[in-house]
């Protein structure tokens, strides 16, 4: 079971590095962190902690990012396999659809995280000019970037399990992203107290700039993406078993 | 080895496989024959336990395809129908990620590559990526992926498909040699390819099985011996008149087609185990009527069908037009007619 998973995560890590779509995928996401963190710094006037609050939560161009990197790095890997026929290939070896999934899901994050990598170095800049942020918001915002990007990456891959196309497969996993974004900001219009209630639960934003760029660790936040995140990943497996039926 | 119980599959409305029955025993090389859209993909992705039969089992080593399927992948090699590959990856490396997949140990994958390379001619192209190789190639990849672990069978659907006559005599031969240390079952819309390689074919049609049985015996069995075709010049009167008597012993009346130059092809059907050839010769020569060629016509494997389809039909009393999917007695296979191969004689 894990002797397989590994094989197949190295190869669609392989597989994601090799492909140079998504070397231009990483260079405009560096170009919006960037300009983010740039934006970030003038305006917070020497205030270094409140610059990384804003560069992780708050920038609406690193938001960009977060929401639109995943659907664009998952789009093709059940898409592609579908279109081209090796899926056919891939599920007539001895290898569960589990873990498929997990493997393609595994490797989606880790080039997601990728995307963040260069990000440290900004930190390293700020402590170059004698600025030291404080270690907990910093830890609990890579922590929060990293579960909001396992949370989309599954959504994408979820997408991209349910259709040949590859741009439809992003469309759909960003449509999704946007709406988990931007449905508990519409609920409000609803001026229904229990509805906005239960949506502003889902809204990640919120938790977001609430929690982890201020360093807080909730549970329950923390719950609630790894929930979601486990039930996309169920959703997919289950709709690539589903094919068979078809 | 493969053992197939009333197989059924829809998708929806259609029905792609209606109630087929076979066997495939240990170390055969099982011919699988139909026209495209037959349902020989459909029932071939079943046997891999891709998809799931609508009703009916299938057995392979004694286990089900679709409850079992994990194990029984272990032992399976499947060579799908449109050699589906991984185009970013070099050959070698494709097969070794493959090998490692089925479960081939780090240790032994590098022999079993290797092995897989040798046998399928890959080993000069190991480093070509696949994405770039020609068809000829991608079809000797898809082979080398299906034997990579060794698998004690051998699924392979169209392995021939849109190669050149070239590069389809390479990939049967290959197969051909294959036989001895798997059991394979091979799919194919061509007659002649299945019959050199097989020992035993299927036929199946819209669905159904029709015939199926051993080659040399069904070749035996031969319920009609393969048409005679003969082009000779002269009057269409004196030439009929000429081959009267033997005519006579043939099934309907000689089809006579008018060629240039006065020549005339006459084909003529023979009663069953009977090789006219000799007698239409010594009838044209002491008629002193100029003859050019006289052959042996085997059938195409559209004629074969309609034969087939025909027979079933008569049996329930039903005409040979309608031997649809409707037709009960057609799901009953029924022996091979004639298969013989081209034995052509051109006389001087």
């Amino acid at each position: 079971m894990l002797r397989q998973f590994a094989i197949l995560l190295a190869r669609e890590v392989e597989s994601l590095f090799l492909s140079p779509l998504n070397y231009a995928v990483i260079t405009i996401a560096l170009v919006f962190n960037g300009w983010s963190f740039y934006y970030a710094l003038q305006g917070a006037q020497g205030n270094v902690e409140g610059a990384v609050r804003f560069f992780f939560g708050q920038s609406p161009l690193v938001w960009l990012v977060i929401v639109l990197v995943p659907p664009l790095l998952t789009m093709r890997l059940f898409a592609e396999e579908r279109r081209s026929g090796t899926l056919e290939m891939l599920l007539t070896a001895p290898v569960s659809e589990v873990e498929v999934v997990l493997a393609k899901f595994g490797a989606g994050l880790a080039f997601y995280f990728a995307v963040w990598l260069p990000s440290l170095l900004y930190i390293a800049i700020v402590k170059s000019y004698g600025a030291i942020p404080d270690a907990g918001p910093l830890a609990t915002s890579y922590l929060g970037i990293f579960l909001v990007g396992a949370l989309f990456t599954a959504a994408g891959l979820f997408a991209s399990s349910l259709t040949s196309t590859q741009i439809l497969a992003a469309l759909l996993g960003t449509v999704f992203n946007l709406m988990l974004l931007v449905i508990p900001l519409a609920s409000q219009w609803l001026q229904v107290e229990r509805i906005e209630r239960l949506f502003s639960e889902l809204w990640i934003l919120r938790h977001f700039v609430d929690s982890f760029s201020k360093g807080v660790l909730d549970s329950a936040h923390l719950g609630f993406y790894v929930v979601l995140t486990a039930v996309l990943l169920f959703w997919t497996v289950r709709s690539l078993e589903s094919q068979r039926w078809r | 080895m493969i053992s197939v119980r009333n197989l059924t599959k829809r998708f929806g409305d259609v029905l792609a496989v209606h109630d087929v029955t076979f066997d495939v025993a240990d170390g055969e090389v099982m011919g699988f024959l139909g026209p495209n859209g037959a349902g020989k993909s459909t029932t071939i992705r079943i046997l891999t336990g891709y998809i799931p039969a609508t009703s009916g089992t299938v057995e392979i080593a004694g286990r089900d395809a679709f409850t079992h399927s994990l194990e029984i992948r272990q032992h399976l090699g499947y060579l799908p129908e449109n050699v589906p590959l991984y185009p970013e990856m070099r050959v070698e490396e494709y097969l070794r990620f493959r090998a490692r997949l089925k479960g081939v140990t780090a240790k032994e994958t590098r022999g079993h590559v290797e092995r897989a390379m040798d046998q399928c001619g890959l080993a000069h192209m190991r480093r070509r990526i696949v994405g770039q190789l020609s068809k000829g190639y991608r079809q000797r990849v898809g082979l080398a992926d299906a034997l990579v672990a060794r698998p004690r069978l051998l699924i392979l659907d169209e392995p021939t498909g849109g190669l050149d006559p070239h590069q389809r005599k390479e990939v049967l031969e290959l197969i051909k040699g294959l036989a001895h240390e798997h059991t394979v079952l091979l799919s194919s819309h061509v007659l002649a390819e299945i019959e050199s390689i097989s020992t035993r074919v299927m036929i199946i049609q819209r669905g159904r099985l029709l015939a199926s049985g051993k080659v040399d015996e069904l070749a035996e069995r031969l319920q009609e011996a393969p048409r005679v075709r003969l082009e000779a010049k002269g009057r269409r009167d004196a030439l009929l008149a000429a081959l009267a008597p033997v005519a006579r012993e043939c099934a309907g009346s000689p089809e006579v087609f008018e060629l240039r130059d006065g020549w005339l092809q006459v084909t003529l059907q023979p009663p069953s185990g009977r090789d006219l050839r000799e007698p239409l010769a010594e009838r044209l020569r002491a008629a002193a009527i100029p003859l050019r060629e006289l052959s042996r016509q085997a059938f195409t494997l559209e004629e074969l069908f309609l034969r087939i389809t025909a027979q079933a039909a008569q049996r329930t009393g039903d005409t040979p037009s309608s031997a649809g999917p409707n037709v009960p007695g057609a799901s009953a296979p029924v022996p091979l007619p004639a298969t013989a191969a081209d034995t052509k004689a051109a006389a001087p």
